[in-house]
């Protein structure tokens, strides 16, 4: 699984060239990247795709049938909110807003969780003791509980959630590489490049780190689903982010309250989390059989 | 034996009051006391009052001491009081657990009873229809929010075709077994089981997803073993094999990972008991986020927290007794 890092420059196309054909054979994989890029252009052009602003509220919109239903008309697709707010517009706003939640998170759990991660394995010892005491503390926690103090603590919001969310996560990171940094740690070329004096942070960042970039891919893309579901579910509770926004779990929350005559107020935003968390999954259990094929024969 | 059982509950013991500590620090760090809060509720309420009711709940001592005084009344089963219901929290908590520990009981056994099944099938047909069926529903299992499966089962079974409750919670289903078989009327028990039906769906299908995977794994690595090739061998039923031999050796993984997921479960329970509007301990966290009721808040994570680490360790120290290779070790 770490070929894909060692082999030299030259013959870098040849790795690409074995990725695409792999993924243009998965049945999984295209379908994952098919639904990721659906809800990625959603995102990166939400103002162009959205008929209307999101938050624009007027009075004749209010509970607009969608278009195929009777009643319903090509202003509002998707048909209108209880504030009278076009349902489309408000989805497709959503996805910018469930990325961005996802990428900070995720980022901000990778870069401390695999550095921790990697100071643990590589110098053992009370290092690794103390780093992962800490993580095992944090197993104590449920994860969507963890995440409730600190909304608690320090009150709802944009800033809170990205931090509790983050501050959830980076344990993923940490067990995955500090276990990967062992393993590679104990290879002949380490020992090699230890021999050879170079130093101590230099071979954990260009020697070990770089080959534990394939398992911690595959966490990353799984934990984005998971942040993407974790937000909908914490703004869904009124703990994530606040209204006006639209975030699917603020909309599918707001949406509840008229499940019996306006249920399609919550079916828009339920499709785009499933769609999004589906083509995420869908893809990282791909990467997952790429970067380790023993597993995929299970 | 004796001694890791010692060891093990002494590191709970530890994890647990660092998990105080953490807890009762963080809610230290918000801004304003429970004073503050009463007072934001009572306008009528003098600088001189706040002062007193300061001093009598202890909050002029210093911050070591109240975590001192916490922890000797936690050990003696007192989490203190409410401050917006002027009630003792552990008797809320009472009230509340039961209702959260039977959900999570029929969610369990909804789970197993699925998954296990599933995950042998799938592994048995390998590659067939049923086998692709599986992964579609372990992928949408692992995809779908618990909160919007409970809303979209609330708009199909309670909604479309008035079969189910859409929220609620009429007393143990547990419970009424007895007096169901009592008094020989079903109807006993499905009048408090069905409120029970689609909240236990919710949250099992993750499980039923992840763990039919588990077990579809596990059966696929314990059938190409030589013990079930000698088995075969030897003239044994097939059925036996699959469930004597294979099943049980298969079962192994799941145990390692339920304690994991009842966190999981915990986590669930606080969303989907919201949407139903279940009188559990999870809803009881989300409603006293939003009033900002804080001794509520610490208790509920502190109970949670204990739960989680002590289920853990019954299963670890379980697993000791199932598989005889780790306690040899």
């Amino acid at each position: 699984m770490t070929e894909a890092v060692i082999v030299p420059a030259a013959a870098r196309p040849a790795t690409e060239r074995r990725f695409l054909g792999s993924l243009g054979r998965s049945a999984k994989g295209l379908t994952g990247l098919f639904l990721i890029a659906i809800i990625v252009l959603c995102a990166l052009f939400a103002k162009s795709i959205a008929p209307h602003d999101h938050a624009q509220q007027v009075i004749e919109w209010r509970y607009a049938p969608t278009v195929w239903q009777d009643g319903g008309s090509t202003t509002n697709l998707l048909g209108g909110d209880n504030m009278g707010r076009d349902i489309l517009s408000r989805t497709v706003m959503g996805a910018q807003v469930s990325i961005q939640v996802a990428l900070i998170v995720v980022s901000i759990a990778l870069v401390v969780g695999s550095t921790l991660g990697a100071l643990a394995g590589y110098f053992g010892g009370i290092v690794d003791t103390i780093i992962m005491r800490i993580v095992d503390f944090q197993l104590a926690f449920p994860f969507l509980l963890l995440a409730l103090i600190f909304m608690a603590v320090l009150g709802a919001g944009f800033a809170t959630l990205v931090m509790a969310l983050a501050f959830a996560l980076w344990i993923n990171f940490a067990r995955i590489v500090r276990s990967e940094t062992m393993r590679i740690r104990t290879l002949d070329y380490v020992d090699a490049a230890i021999t050879m004096g170079v130093s101590q942070l230099r071979i954990i960042f260009t020697h070990v780190l770089p080959n534990v970039l394939p398992a911690v891919l595959v966490v990353a893309t799984l934990d984005i689903a998971l942040v993407i579901i974790s937000e909908a579910a914490l703004s869904f509770l009124g703990l994530g982010v606040q209204p006006p926004t639209a975030s699917w779990g603020v909309m599918i929350s707001e949406g509840r309250d008229f499940l019996y005559e306006q249920p399609w107020i919550v079916i828009a935003p339920g499709i785009a989390v499933l769609i999004s968390s589906v083509g995420i999954n869908l893809f990282g259990d791909f990467l997952r059989d790429y970067f380790d094929p023993r597993l995929e024969r299970m | 034996m004796l001694r890791l059982v010692v060891s093990r509950l002494l590191y709970a013991a530890v994890i647990l009051l660092g998990v105080i500590l953490v807890v009762a620090s963080l809610v230290k760090l918000v801004p304003g006391d429970p004073v503050d809060v009463i007072a934001a509720g009572n306008p009528g309420m003098s600088v001189q009052d706040m002062d007193v009711l300061r001093e009598k709940m202890g909050l002029t001592r210093s911050v070591p001491e109240q975590f001192v005084a916490y922890l000797g009344n936690a050990v003696q089963g007192d989490l203190g009081t409410s401050i917006r219901q002027g009630v003792p929290v552990t008797s809320l908590i009472a009230d509340r657990l039961p209702a959260t520990g039977e959900l999570a009981f029929w969610t369990l056994l909804l789970a197993f009873v699925i998954a296990i099944p599933l995950g042998i099938v799938t592994a048995l047909k390998r590659d067939s229809w049923i086998d692709y069926a599986g992964t579609f529903v372990a992928v949408l299992g692992v995809s779908m929010p618990g909160f919007l499966l409970a809303v979209l089962m609330i708009l199909w079974f309670s909604i479309e075709l008035r079969w189910l409750p859409a929220s609620g919670y009429r007393g143990s289903a547990l419970a009424s077994i007895g007096r169901a078989v009592a008094e020989r009327d079903i109807g006993i028990f499905w009048n408090a089981f069905r409120y029970f039906i689609l909240p236990s769906i919710s949250l099992a299908f993750v499980l039923v997803a992840v763990n039919a995977r588990l077990i579809r794994s596990a059966m696929l690595e314990v059938l190409q073993q030589d013990y079930i090739t000698f088995a075969t061998a030897k003239g044994a039923p097939r059925l036996t094999i699959i469930l004597r031999h294979a099943l049980r050796n298969a079962l192994l993984p799941i145990v390692t990972l339920a304690g994991l997921q009842m966190g999981a479960l915990l986590s669930g329970t606080v969303v989907i008991e919201t949407v139903f509007a279940w009188p559990g301990i999870g809803r009881l966290a989300v409603d006293s986020i939003h009033v900002r009721d804080y001794p509520i808040i610490q208790a509920v994570v502190l109970v949670s927290a204990a739960l989680f680490i002590s289920l853990n360790l019954i299963v670890d120290i379980l697993y000791r007794f199932i598989d005889p290779r780790v306690r040899n070790d």
